[in-house]
């Protein structure tokens, strides 16, 4: 497996994603600057330029035509992918921490900080997929969270439920339609913060990572916890597999402290763990800061992940990836063969 | 450089501006291979020929006519007008990383291998001591304060092993350098001939220099039989140097006469008096 090292930020990188066919990646920074990159080479499509301070955020929809980008200069920004071209900022009081599209790409969702009197909001626009239409300004739902501020969001399954993770440790649900709490339940250590929250393909389960150093898979029906998997550092992402049932997750020790300790007691790796078994069954090493965010290819062939360290990291699979098998699942797969 | 037929190198000098480099070469090799060379001129103004040797392969892959398009999308921002491929600036290819999934996977397997190993080359090593060549270190020995290390005799066993230590080192297996082989047997070792008890002898420091053996002798033989007085003298000057040694037939006399001597007034000094060998028990 040899990494395709992108290096077109000067500071840390803040998340990176894959388009859902899975052939652009797009890197957001604290150096203001978006970056697409084609994912088999490493070549980049371009930039995009226009926001004023850090970004936290993007995503792109599912016909990879529309980016939507937040960040610390209070604006949520949408972008035609094609040409760079900036399509409508929308202001905020403060800055947006995450930002998701449903999976129709119809509905954007913006996630605002919590700072100087503002409480932290989750935030719902009517998106027209036509990158020449103009888009509304008008929010379609307005989710204030008063008892603790949400760090992450997303759209579950047929944008059924609003998913949001917070910085007290605990998931809420609410009605995608009516903003109305349905459920709340404490699914990571109380007061650890929850610094990511992905979906499985079908958008039926998540996993989130916190500052608890686990990452937990929950229902997104009844926010069951499904599956532990226990690390030794803080996370600040995970990512469920497909193809293989794995999961990848990222960490490392908080940027602060980083300076103090040496690379390889930074545990600055990306953690491959089974995921019905919840082992760990091994590491892929390579940056030399924290892990800030880890997304894997939509087909499964590879994942990138970026860094404190300011590179964005790009792997594509192996054989040994794809032939790992346990015992089990080994036996199970001879029976099926001999049938 | 290929501006050999100019023959003035002063004229040369002013002529080579950057216009002058050469263009990019693609030879196609008999092998299927390209070899390119550039040339480019570096920040301190030297011309750099670069020749790489590639080979190309393609590879077909089918993809989404979504994503076959987006191949052929133009540039924008900061990449608008580069040419197709990855640019070296941005894009580099790391080395390569043996990823191998595993199912028992030790959380720090990486770690402990290394630990690990350091520890079975030490294991592989034995540890002597060098005094009663047991499995511990020499510092750890229990006999480190009686006995001297192997090959090297102890004061008080000289007489006894002086024979066999003439040969090859005590028996021990040891190397002992020829100028130690031998030794005791001579007595030639300062003071000669030492008294057997170790631990009845006690160490006199902060002597007047004036001081004579037999002062001393007289002082310390009011606590019992002084078997032996030693006064370090400088070799030219013939005064004292300072301390001295004075051992004891019996511990017990030494032992009192060490509470009693040590902080004793003696010529216009205060002595220190202590035991040469703190005792082991």
């Amino acid at each position: 497996m040899r990494p395709i090292l992108l290096s077109g930020h000067e500071r840390a990188l803040t998340q990176v994603k894959y388009n859902p066919d899975g052939d652009i990646i797009f890197s957001v920074s604290k150096d203001h600057v978006v970056c697409a990159w084609f994912s088999h080479n490493g070549e980049r499509l371009g930039t995009y330029h226009g926001h004023q301070g850090a970004l936290w955020t993007v995503d792109v929809d599912p016909t990879s035509t529309l980016l939507a980008t937040g960040g610390a200069d209070n604006t949520m920004r949408l972008w035609e992918v094609k040409t760079g071209k900036l399509l409508k900022t929308w202001d905020f009081p403060t800055s947006i921490k995450r930002v998701e599209f449903s999976a129709d790409g119809r509905q954007l969702l913006g996630v605002t900080e919590k700072r100087s009197g503002h409480l932290g909001t989750i935030v719902v626009y009517e998106i027209d997929p036509d990158p020449e239409a103009e888009q509304t300004d008008e929010q379609s739902l307005r989710i204030v969270c008063e008892d603790s501020k949400p760090t992450v969001a997303g759209f579950s399954y047929l944008a059924h439920y609003i998913i949001s993770g917070h910085e007290d440790g605990t998931v809420s649900q609410w009605d995608a339609k009516s903003g109305e709490l349905l459920y709340n339940a404490q699914v990571h250590e109380p007061d650890m913060l929850i610094t990511d929250l992905q979906w499985a393909p079908d958008r039926t389960y998540f996993i989130t990572a916190s500052k608890d150093k686990t990452a937990r898979i929950s229902a997104a029906d009844s926010l069951e916890v499904l599956k532990t998997y226990t690390t030794d550092t803080p996370l600040n992402s995970a990512a469920i597999t497909p193809v293989k049932e794995y999961v990848i997750l990222g960490g490392g020790q908080a940027a602060m402290d980083v300076t103090t300790t040496s690379a390889r007691q930074g545990k600055f790796e990306a953690r491959f763990y089974h995921k019905i078994f919840a082992e760990e069954i091994g590491r892929v090493r390579g940056h030399f800061g924290p892990l800030n965010y880890v997304a894997v290819h939509p087909q499964g062939t590879g994942y990138c992940s970026g860094g404190e360290d300011g590179y964005v990291r790009v792997h594509h699979f192996d054989k040994p990836y794809f032939d790992f098998l346990y015992e089990v699942e080994r036996e199970q797969a001879q029976e099926q063969a001999n049938l | 450089m290929s501006l050999a037929r100019r023959t003035d190198w002063a004229e040369e000098e002013d002529d080579d501006s950057p216009q002058a480099l050469p263009q990019q070469q693609i030879i196609k090799n008999k092998d299927g291979t390209e070899t390119i060379i550039t040339y480019a001129i570096r920040e301190d103004g030297k011309k750099i020929k670069t020749t790489r040797r590639i080979k190309k392969t393609v590879i077909k892959q089918v993809v989404n006519p979504r994503v076959a398009e987006r191949k052929h999308w133009a540039k924008f921002g900061q990449d608008k007008g580069k040419p197709d491929g990855p640019q070296t600036d941005t894009t580099s290819v790391a080395e390569n990383i043996i990823f191998r999934p595993v199912s028992n996977w030790k959380a720090s397997t990486e770690d402990k291998n290394e630990v690990e190993k350091k520890k079975a080359d030490l294991k592989g090593a034995k540890i002597k001591c060098r005094i009663c060549s047991g499995d511990h270190f020499t510092t750890k020995c229990p006999f480190k304060d009686t006995m001297a290390p192997d090959g090297e005799p102890t004061p008080a066993e000289m007489p006894d092993d002086a024979p066999q230590a003439g040969g090859a080192g005590g028996g021990s297996g040891s190397y002992v350098p020829p100028h130690l082989r031998g030794r005791g047997g001579a007595g030639e070792k300062m003071g000669g001939k030492f008294e057997r008890d170790d631990l009845a002898t006690l160490r006199v420091t902060n002597v007047s220099e004036f001081a004579e053996e037999q002062d001393l002798r007289d002082m310390f033989s009011r606590f019992g039989h002084v078997t032996r007085v030693f006064l370090a003298k400088d070799r030219e000057t013939g005064r004292a140097k300072g301390f001295a040694f004075v051992s004891y037939a019996d511990r017990t006399d030494a032992a009192k006469a060490c509470e009693k001597m040590d902080g004793y007034g003696f010529g216009h000094l205060i002595l220190r008096v202590e035991f040469a060998k703190k005792p082991t028990t």
